[in-house]
This record gives structure tokens, C-alpha cells and sequence, in this order.
């Protein structure tokens, strides 16, 4: 059997594989999906990090004179709600705070699921058993109706959002994470380290939680889409986003009663949630597919 | 040969990836008469397994090219031909066996649906009548009771029963060629006596013709009429295997045979391919003279005592998760090593050497018995002193981690306790390559950088670093290719000279073993059946198993004795 060794992508990804960038490389591996992907997702992030500078009005002051304007009117890029505000600007709000919401508790799950995946992962005990046995519980339990019942026990606000979310749906974290990493401890390499005496936490950190770090990518892009779903959600149903907040969830809930006389209202929020997903899916699947390729050889 | 069966004339091939063309088959050309058994021998990489499939155009049309060649099966241009003309060919008039049936075969489908299929879609019978010629072909790869072996499903066949299946299942349709790639690889060698004898006898009474791709020389010598001799994509050498072996022609084939443990003095040095194929030595140039070391066993005192050793694996639970039955992979086994010397556990696959080694380094728990180094229990040393039993594993692939650095994969062991900078941890790494035959500057680079033998080099290197005194070696040549072998049996060696290590080699080739060990262990079923001097085990064995396993392996000597 040959092999041929296919392009690696290390550099793309900041591992520590295929130390240098360079363009060559990344149009080895960019297929159509991935470059648009990347460019969503940079416009995405531009729009999270300077909307301020692109905003035209202010989000949350309202000219009655001019309640729903079509877009592209009188200096309203998506046309005006039903109040008379510019719905560009709010749009541009609702991503930031949902971006911002979505990515803490991205980060806070991110952490307790890998903590709790890998430690389950390393050796067989109670450790294992209880967490195991804690994610089936969570599992069995239908997601959105638990985060409703917490979110209308402590409050709505912002803070309260990102930690219900970032304490309670850890689950997709830990279970791949377990997975991945009960493997990986069985490898010879890191049988090699344990009989060398190296200490579990330098095999943990120096074997184990690279050989993870592709997938956590991968899972964070894909949760961070099911992050922000769940937030519309529950700021639509009004437990999310505290009520006049312009966010997402609460212009599409406002946009319900003048659905037919200004659908922009809707269209609006609803084509930001749903770019702002497949951006995130899309981003998900490019970091999957540049993975499985890295340094990857095909037996031939 | 009035008419080839199989015939191919300069075939080139190349495989398009995105990294560009790589050239895999450049111009060969073979032809296979009727009756006839040809062997493509060579090693991984060299194109064989292409040749294999090519010929039935297995493999995918996007991503090969193919500039130049014809290939003819049966006088029909197979390049010509469409998916459905091709099927008509395969299984029909060409079959093939693979190297490994379990997944050759369907796991959710009884053999007997499998075996019918075949008969029922390329001939025009009934199932009841398909059902008998089913019966009858397992009955002639001497199953014992077929009807048993019809109604089984894969999984509850051992792999020598799975291999017959699959050559009742090729000879179903009475084809007039069988392509068999790598056939007896997966299986253990008192199996594959078996299955090369069956398959020899089989194509000799239906007088089909065989093409056998292998990397066993030993095999070709004992089953093939010809041979074709692989090196790169091109046949360096063909001719009548008897020629070829016993007076070969091509450098290559030289370098190759030379490299074989087998017919060469204990612990002497071998020669290896890779300093034969040196730049622009074509075949004409004469072999270069290995120079011989002569090399003085220090035996010391005794190492390390196995004694009553029992290693179990739980195999059901109860309800509670608790371990209720065991399966007992190594049953009292007492062996010692003393200082300095090598003792090898030889067995087939499944016999428990590989959990005794691991119960020596630490990886397996004893149920029984005590391991004892320097003759106090290895549980009680600090870890200090247990750091000195190393183990090299099996296959580098999976042995190194694919993200490290070579020097710090090298220096891993170095670290444990202490902080040694990144410049003293490179030092150590260069000076390990220079010791197991890397280039130092090479410490930066990453194990999928390295060819197979250079990856057990570094293996080997890593478990060097701690300086050990015992040196578990888990199979560490069975992943590699014979030329490799020798390189790294050669190393072995050296270091073992230079540094008075004590090895506990695990192996099951018997020539290998020769070549390298003072004292042998023959496990079987859980037990030592056989120990003592190497020479004298493996010359004058007493015990029945012993004897099976020697007269098992193919050898080149006694097929040209025959």
C-alpha cells in the first residue's frame, strides 16, 4: 500500500501541525462552502464587533411620523417598524446581543462539558458513573422546556440567560468529549507516557486535549447555532431578553400583529436568525471537513 | 503457454490527488498462462495490490489515470469495458480472495446466503441445486463439517475457516484465474500452512490459474511456478521461482533475500535494501560486503523472575457490573531473564504473550503469582527504578502521538519530575536519533513525516531516553516491511551490544526469533509449553505444539528441498 500524503491544513486551524500559513495551502483546501462560510461568518463578526460605527439611527429611538417604512425608503436600510425604528439598527443590536449571549454560554459549556468529558474519560470510578448517569437524566429531559421552567423561576436578563444556557446544555460537550477521549487514553502513546511516569494532567493536557481539539472546534461552531436558537426562543416567547430590548426574539415576537401590513418586521429578524445559523452550520462543517483532511493519507 | 489467461503490457498508472499525480505503476507488463500460479512479490508501496486491482478495474476511474497499457483477461480488453460487461467477469470468470475475511465477508448475512448469491447469479440453477454445490465446495476445502460451517454466520468462525469460506466462495463459479492479495497475511502461521497447501491443491485440480500478491518471499517460494519481483512500480526481476530465489539476477531481489533472518547467523548483521538501492545501482553492481561484528553475550544475573504469573480479562458481568467469569490469557507461566541477554516469547496470535508483557511493564494487573526485578516484587520498586523496564509497542503508527514533535515525543520521559529546558530536551533528542540511526536534524519534524522503520526507530529512541536496563519489544518488526525488519533487528542488536540491554522479545516468527534471541519461550493456550536456548528449541523441539509451529513456517530452504 502507497500512500499518498494529501495537503495539510494545520495552519488554517492554529494547531500546531503545518506551522506556516500560507495561501497555497488554503487553496488546496478551500472548497466553495468553506470560503463562503468563512466570509459570513467575518461579515457576521464585523457586524458584532463594530456595529455601532454602522448603525444609522438610533435602535431605540422611534420617529411615529415614519412607522413602516419599506426598506430601502427615506434612509431605512430594512425599513422602520412600528414605532418608526430603523430595523437595520436593531438588527444590528439583537446580533451583538445574541452573539455576545450565545457565546459566553458557548464558553461557560464549553468548559464544564470538557472538564467533566475528559475527567469522566480518564479512568473508570464513581467519577464516570455519576456524570454518566447525570447526562442521561439532562438528556432525557426536553431542552427548551427545562430552560423555560428555570428562566421563569430566577428572571429574565441578560446574565440570567447566559447562565441558565451556559449551565444546563453542556451535554453535547461531554458526550463527544467522553467518547473522543476514553479512546484516546487507550492509545499506545499515552500507554507509553504512563509507563514513562509522566503525571495524568501532563498526559490530559499534552496528548489528550489536542488530539480533542478538532472536534471541539467543530461541536462549538454547531452549539453555538443551537445557542442561538435557544435564545431567539425564549426572548420570542418573552422569557429571554428583558421586554424593549431589540433583540431578535423580541422583533420577531412585535412583528407577529403586523405580519401582513409590514412583513419586513419579520423578515428582518427571522433572515438574521436564520443566516446567523447556517453561517454558524456552515462554519462547523468547513472545520470538520478541513480537519478530517489534515494530514490525513489515503491508503491506496 | 499457448494461451495467457492474463495479459498485460506496459501499464502505467498514476494516482490524481490534490497534492498532483503520483506515478504507482510505471510500464509493466505480465502475462499468466492457463494453470499457471504467478506471485507478485514485493513490498508495501510498491505497487502490487494496484497491479491486483487494476486488473479487475477496481479502482475508482475518477482518480486514476492511466496514460499507457492494455490489460486482457480471458482475450477481452478489460479497459474497454463497461461496469456491467465487468461484472460479468468478476466473480464469474476472475475471483478474488482478500487479505482479511472477516471483512471480506458480510457479518449480518449466514454463509450459506453469501456462498448462494454467488452460484445463483452467475449460474442457471435452482437454489436447492445451489445448496448442494454450496455443500460440496466446502467439503473440498477440507471443512470437516461443512453443513455446520453452511449455516454459520462469519463471526462464529475462526479466520482460518473464514479463508476457506472465501476460496469455496472463489472457486464457486469455476473461474479460470483467482487473484489472491496477501491471503494468508491475517491469519497465524500454522493456519496459513494450511490455507497455502489448500489453495495449491485446489487451483491444481480445477487447473485454474492463480495470481498471488504477497510480501512473503517464503510464500511465493512455496506455492508459486513464477514470480515477478516489485520495486517501486516497475518488476525488477522475473523468471521461474526457482531462479529467482535461488540465483537471483536484480540488486534488489538480492538486497531482499539477504535481508531475511532466515538461513543467516544468530545475531549477525543483515543487510538491508535501502543500502543496496543506493542512487544509480541498476543490478550489475556486486553486493556490498556487510561487515560482520562479532558479538559477545555479558549475561549477567537474573533480571527479572516471572514466576506462577496469571493474567485474567473479565468476560461477562453480573447485574451489578461486577466481573463474573474470566478468560485466563496467561495461566501460570514462570520464565526468568538474566542481565544482558534476550528471551523471546514465541506463540500465534491470542496465546497471552502480549498480556504477559504488558503485566511486566505495568499496563495488565496479575491475578496470581509475582513478577519479580532485581529480585524484589516490581510493585514494591520506586518508580524511579521502575522506570527502567521500557516497552517498544508493535506499530509506530499508533504508538507515537501524530501531534508531537519528534524531540519531544523522544524526551517525553524526561520530563517526569524534573524541568528541563527546551534546549537540553532538544540536545537529548539529537543524541537519541544519533543512537537509534536518525538524522539529528530531524528532531522538528512529525511522525507522519517518517517512513514505517524510521517511526520504530524513534519508538525505540523514547524508550531509550530513560536509559533502561529491560527492554519490552511487543512484535516490533511485524508492522514493517522484511528490508525494514532487518534495519531494525540490526539495531536491536547494537544497542543491545553497546549498552548490555536485556530484551523481552515478543514475536510469532520463528525466524526472527532466531536470529535474535539467547532464550525462547513458546507459549501456547495461555501456557509456556517450551522454553530453553533458542538453538536448541527451535532445532530439536520436544514438545508437540514446538514442532507443529516450526514445520508451519514458510521457509525458503524447505521449499526447494521439496
Amino acid at each position: 500500500m502507497s500512500e499518498v500524503k494529501v495537503s495539510r491544513t494545520g495552519g488554517l486551524l492554529g494547531t500546531e501541525e503545518g506551522k506556516s500559513f500560507s495561501w497555497d495551502k488554503v487553496r488546496q483546501v478551500a472548497n466553495p462552502e468553506i470560503i463562503i462560510a468563512f466570509t459570513l461568518f467575518t461579515v457576521l463578526m464585523i457586524l458584532a464587533i463594530f456595529g455601532q460605527f454602522l448603525q444609522t439611527h438610533d435602535p431605540m429611538q422611534g420617529d411615529l411620523l415614519k412607522r413602516f417604512t419599506p426598506p430601502g425608503q427615506e434612509g431605512y436600510f430594512f425599513g422602520s417598524d412600528h414605532l418608526g425604528r430603523d430595523l437595520w439598527s436593531r438588527m444590528v443590536d439583537g446580533l451583538q446581543w445574541s452573539m455576545a449571549c450565545a457565546l459566553t454560554a458557548n464558553m461557560l459549556n464549553l468548559i464544564i462539558g470538557s472538564t467533566l468529558g475528559l475527567l469522566a474519560a480518564e479512568k473508570p470510578g464513581a467519577l464516570r458513573i455519576i456524570v454518566n448517569q447525570f447526562v442521561y437524566t439532562l438528556q432525557s429531559l426536553p431542552g427548551l422546556i427545562i430552560l423555560i421552567c428555570v428562566v421563569v423561576v430566577v428572571g429574565q436578563g441578560f446574565l440570567t440567560l447566559v447562565f441558565t444556557l451556559g449551565l444546563l446544555s453542556w451535554v453535547v460537550y461531554m458526550r463527544v468529549i467522553y467518547a473522543e477521549a476514553s479512546s484516546l487514553f487507550q492509545r499506545e502513546y499515552v500507554q507509553a507516557a504512563r509507563l514513562a511516569g509522566v503525571s495524568r494532567w501532563s498526559i490530559m493536557f499534552g496528548h489528550v486535549l489536542p488530539g480533542v481539539r478538532a472536534s471541539l472546534f467543530v461541536i462549538f461552531a454547531f452549539h453555538f447555532a443551537g445557542l442561538l436558537i435557544a435564545e431567539s426562543a425564549l426572548s420570542f416567547l418573552g422569557l429571554g431578553a428583558p421586554l424593549g430590548v431589540p433583540t431578535w426574539g423580541n422583533m420577531l415576537a412585535e412583528s407577529r400583529q403586523y405580519m401582513i401590513r409590514a412583513p419586513w418586521m419579520l423578515i428582518v429578524p427571522a433572515g438574521a436568525i436564520v443566516t446567523a445559523v447556517v453561517t454558524m452550520n456552515l462554519v462547523g462543517d468547513g472545520i470538520a471537513s478541513l480537519s478530517r483532511k489534515k494530514g490525513r493519507s489515503i491508503d491506496v | 503457454m499457448v494461451k495467457p489467461v492474463v495479459r498485460i503490457d506496459d501499464l502505467r498508472l498514476e494516482f490524481l490527488s490534490q497534492a498532483g499525480a503520483f506515478e504507482a505503476l510505471k510500464g509493466i507488463s505480465l502475462e499468466i498462462g492457463e494453470g499457471e500460479i504467478v506471485g507478485v512479490v514485493g513490498e508495501s508501496g510498491s505497487g502490487k495490490s494496484v497491479t491486483a486491482m487494476n486488473l479487475l478495474q477496481l479502482l475508482p476511474r475518477t482518480k486514476i489515470n492511466v496514460p499507457t497499457g492494455t490489460i486482457s483477461v480471458l482475450e477481452h480488453d478489460v479497459r474497454a469495458m463497461d461496469e456491467k460487461q465487468l461484472q460479468h467477469i468478476r466473480g464469474g470468470e476472475v475471483s478474488m480472495i482478500f487479505q482479511e475475511p472477516m471483512t471480506a465477508l458480510n457479518p449480518v448475512l449466514r454463509v450459506k446466503d453469501q456462498i448462494d448469491d454467488v452460484i445463483l447469479r452467475h449460474k442457471d440453477v435452482t437454489p436447492e441445486e445451489a445448496e448442494e454445490m454450496s455443500l460440496k465446495l466446502l467439503a473440498d476445502t477440507k471443512i470437516t463439517d461443512p453443513r455446520r460451517v453452511y449455516e454459520s454466520f462469519p463471526h462464529e468462525l475462526s479466520g482460518g475457516m473464514r479463508q476457506r469460506v472465501m476460496i469455496a466462495m472463489a472457486f464457486s463459479c469455476s473461474p479460470k484465474l483467482i487473484v489472491a492479495d496477501e491471503p494468508t497475511t491475517a491469519l497465524d502461521v500454522t493456519v496459513q500452512a494450511q490455507i497455502l497447501a489448500l489453495l495449491k491443491e485446489r487451483a491444481q485440480t480445477t487447473g485454474t490459474s492463480v495470481l498471488l500478491i504477497t510480501h512473503d518471499l517464503a510464500v511465493v517460494a512455496q506455492l508459486c511456478d513464477r514470480v515477478y519481483v516489485m520495486y517501486k512500480g516497475e518488476f525488477v526481476e522475473k523468471g521461474a521461482t526457482k531462479d529467482v530465489i535461488g540465483d537471483p539476477q536484480h540488486v534488489y531481489t538480492r538486497a531482499l533475500l539477504n535481508s531475511l533472518p532466515e538461513g543467516k547467523a544468530p545475531k549477525s548483521r543483515l543487510a538491508t535494501v535501502a543500502a543496496a538501492m543506493i542512487e544509480g545501482n541498476t543490478g550489475d553492481v556486486i553486493d556490498e560486503p556487510i561487515e560482520q561484528v562479532t558479538r559477545v553475550a555479558r549475561t549477567g544475573d537474573t533480571i527479572l523472575q516471572i514466576q506462577n504469573a496469571v493474567v485474567r480479562y473479565p468476560k461477562e458481568y453480573n447485574l451489578f457490573g461486577r466481573p463474573i467469569t474470566f478468560h485466563t490469557a496467561v495461566d501460570h507461566v514462570s520464565v526468568e531473564i538474566k542481565e544482558g541477554e534476550t528471551l523471546a516469547l514465541v506463540g500465534e496470535s491470542g496465546c497471552g504473550k502480549t498480556s504477559l508483557a504488558n503485566a511486566v511493564v505495568g499496563l495488565n494487573r496479575l491475578a496470581d503469582g509475582e513478577i519479580l526485578y532485581r529480585g524484589k516484587n516490581i510493585l514494591d520498586h520506586d518508580p524511579e527504578t521502575r522506570r527502567e523496564i521500557q516497552i517498544v509497542f508493535q506499530d509506530p503508527q499508533s504508538s507515537l502521538d501524530p501531534r508531537w514533535p519528534v524531540w519531544r515525543i523522544m524526551t517525553e520521559p524526561l520530563t517526569v519530575g524534573k524541568s528541563p529546558t527546551k534546549a537540553e530536551l532538544r540536545d537529548q533528542a539529537a543524541s537519541l536519533c544519533e543512537m537509534v540511526g536518525l538524522e539529528p536534524n530531524q528532531i522538528d519534524r512529525l511522525p507522519h513525516e517518517f517512513s514505517g522503520g524510521q517511526r520504530q526507530r524513534i519508538a525505540v529512541g523514547r524508550a531509550l531516553s530513560v536509559r533502561p536496563k529491560l527492554l519490552v519489544l511487543d512484535e516490533p518488526t511485524s508492522a514493517l516491511d522484511v528490508s525494514v525488519q532487518a534495519q531494525i533487528l540490526n539495531l536491536l542488536l547494537d544497542l543491545q551490544d553497546e549498552h548490555g540491554l536485556t530484551y523481552l522479545f515478543i514475536s510469532h516468527d520463528v525466524a526472527v526469533v532466531r536470529h535474535i534471541a539467547d532464550k525462547v519461550a513458546v507459549m501456547y493456550q495461555s501456557k509456556v509449553v517450551e522454553a530453553g536456548d533458542s538453538e536448541q528449541v527451535l532445532t530439536a523441539p520436544t514438545h508437540e505444539y514446538t514442532r507443529t509451529l516450526m514445520n508451519a513456517v514458510p521457509s525458503l530452504k524447505r521449499a526447494f528441498a521439496a
